[in-house]
């Protein structure tokens, strides 16, 4: 089975039913995507497959074999980060840092559909993800500011704005 | 000052949004077996039959341990304070709590561990199990701990922490009402993302290098040691990048069997707990029974307040000894109570064992406290802000174990509450601080409490 996981393409022998989770981490050796529940839960270990946001641990690593694989090691890199994880970094948004790659990628994907910065459509856009350490305010607030192409100043962090949420923040 | 009041960066904030922060599960160490545990299926039994042949004899199956393997069977987390260890690491004769871990495997493969462990024979006899803390402290209640069903050992061997504040009776035979609830939080389980993890490898200098999620490394370091009866210097932890904990990666949930299995596979394992695991066999935030009387004045003066805790420790203590100390050193929030009657007791149930999360043994007492406070108000009718106003702690008033308060910020607090859900504040109120208290904020019943705020 031949892989191409950001960009670069990887001979590997796991049997075609093996979560591309796995695969990813053990063979390949990125580990950007997490195991947080191996079950399609948590959404940390989500990645893109051809521009769309996939649950790695649910899909057989077979169905990905002549797509382009994204990871979060594959957005940007720390001498050149994407704008989503520049805002990331300047809100905040990643306190543990393990679901934040996950969170990211579905982020990238809602900003190459052109989504906007409106709170509600980001809520439904991370729907899937689980987070518990940031309350998803500061999350929010950094992929409002990446849609609205704001720049980051890197040096400080945002002051919170406190997103309301529309059931209240009890997300 | 270059730091307080600056909106600095977070020092490993590129590395987790570039997927370059390594966890524990992301150590890749080559040759690393794949723990997996043999987990009691029942609340409470005993075990009648623990046979490992068949598990240790299948083709890929490295090392399986059980209590026989363990230096020193139990070892308390409170150990080294002096608290009596109740635990064992792996069970022994019987089972008190449902996923309590009886046998490990360590093999070359997470699906070769899980078959091994099917492998293992294993029997039991069940017994009635407890799973609700007040029904626990029945004393028509069967005996499930061999302590009996709540802790012994506290200072001078007394069954409950205790405290006696003031004259309970006067505050009682003097109030114009007595206001009473029970209160009972929940079990909350942490659920970190990240699921219980630790990778061990053995190094040719015969030392173990442990990589470990633990909130607590040092303390880690030490059950470790203390379990398998080596010096510390045996063991190099590797820590600090957790992914998500909130009290629940206290406890040390796999260091210690980990080692047993490398020390006797002589090869790397690690050890990650699935989710399913994560909720059911992990440690939680405890449940809690909680019974308040309290004496009050009509025009909203709490005089006094006689409380029961149970702290529902599950099915050992772990570090709830120390959880309700702190709950009953808090246990009149944020307010000055001049006369207590306190009893807690940290309660044996056949539930996982309970441990610390954010606030340990407090987020209780807060949650009990200031409903009361609500119920309080509403039969007195008396605004709510303006009761805790009129009771909050000032500089001076003394804490449940008599620690005299220096700046307590309960009136701020208030005060800006009130302002942020746009409650108004009588004029007096208005201008209250947490100056210590004088006329007509200093009643009779209240002057005996006033402490003095010096030394402190």
């Amino acid at each position: 089975m031949n892989l191409t996981v950001n960009g670069v393409s990887h001979e590997v022998g796991s049997s075609e039913l093996t979560p591309l989770l796995d695969v990813l981490r053990l063979e390949v050796g990125v580990t950007g995507p997490k195991a947080g529940c191996h079950q399609g839960g948590c959404g940390a270990c989500t990645v893109l497959i051809d521009g769309e946001p996939r649950r790695s641990c649910l899909l057989p690593a077979g169905y990905a074999e002549g797509t382009a694989i994204t990871t979060v090691e594959g957005i940007g890199s720390p001498e050149d980060l994407a704008p989503i994880q520049q805002a990331f970094v300047h809100y905040y948004a990643a306190q543990c840092g393990f679901c934040t790659s996950g969170m990211m990628l579905a982020a990238q994907a809602y900003l190459d559909r052109g989504g906007s910065g409106d709170p509600e459509a980001i809520q439904h856009a991370l729907g899937g993800h689980v987070c518990r350490c940031t309350g998803y305010s500061k999350i929010i607030d950094a992929v409002a500011a990446a849609a609205r192409g704001d720049s980051f100043d890197l040096t400080t962090t945002a002051v919170g704005k406190h997103t309301t949420m529309s059931n209240g923040g009890a997300a | 000052m270059k730091v307080v009041g600056a909106r600095i960066p977070r020092y490993d904030g590129v590395a987790h949004v570039t997927g370059r922060t390594t966890y524990v599960d992301d150590v890749s160490v080559p040759g690393t077996l794949w723990a997996k545990a043999l987990r009691s299926p029942h609340h409470h039994a005993g075990i009648t039959q623990l046979d490992t042949t068949k598990a240790e004899s299948m083709p890929g199956v490295h090392a399986v341990i059980t209590w026989k393997d363990v230096p020193l069977l139990e070892y308390g987390h409170l150990s080294a304070l002096g608290i009596p260890a109740d635990e064992p690491l792996l069970a022994k004769d019987d089972v008190r709590y449902l996923g309590q871990p009886i046998a490990l495997v360590a093999a070359e493969s997470e699906a070769l561990a899980s078959a091994a462990v099917d492998a293992i024979e294993v029997a039991f006899e069940e017994r009635p199990a407890l799973l609700d803390v007040r029904q626990a402290f029945d004393a028509e209640s069967p005996k499930i701990h061999h302590w009996g069903n709540w802790y012994p050992h506290f200072e001078g061997e007394m069954d409950r922490r205790q405290i006696r504040k003031g004259d309970i009776d006067w505050a009682f035979e003097n109030a114009d009402t007595i206001v009473q609830g029970v209160y009972r939080p929940a079990a909350i389980e942490h659920a970190p993302v990240e699921t219980q993890v630790c990778q061990v490898v053995p190094e040719p200098d015969g030392r173990l290098t442990i990589y470990s999620c633990t909130q607590a490394l040092y303390f880690s370091l030490g059950v470790v040691a203390a379990h398998l009866q080596q010096p510390l210097n045996r063991f190099k932890l590797v820590g600090g990048t957790t992914g998500g904990g909130f009290g629940g990666k206290v406890d040390t949930a796999t260091e210690t069997m980990t080692c047993l299995l490398v020390m006797k596979a002589n090869r790397p394992v690690k050890w990650r707990w699935t989710r399913e695991e994560e909720f059911l066999c992990s440690s939680t935030r405890a449940p809690w029974h909680m019974e308040l009387a309290t004496a009050v004045s009509k025009d909203g003066w709490i005089l006094g307040q006689k409380m029961l805790t149970l702290h529902d420790s599950g099915a050992y203590a772990r570090f709830s000894p120390y959880g309700l100390t702190k709950h009953s050193f808090h246990h009149t929030g944020a307010y000055s109570i001049p006369n207590l009657h306190f009893d807690g007791y940290v309660v044996f149930t056949n539930r996982t064992p309970t441990t610390a999360m954010r606030g340990f043994g407090v987020t209780s007492v807060s949650f009990a406290v200031e409903t009361h406070m609500n119920r309080i108000a509403n039969e007195l009718g008396i605004d709510q802000v303006e009761i805790r106003m009129k009771n909050a702690n000032r500089i001076g008033d003394t804490s449940p174990n008599g620690v005299a308060y220096t700046d307590p910020s309960t009136i701020d607090t208030l005060k800006a509450i009130a302002d942020a859900i746009g409650h108004e504040l009588p004029a007096d109120y208005r201008t209250m601080t947490n100056e210590p208290r004088a006329g007509e904020l200093l009643p009779e019943h209240l002057v005996s409490q006033v402490g003095s705020t010096e030394g402190h």
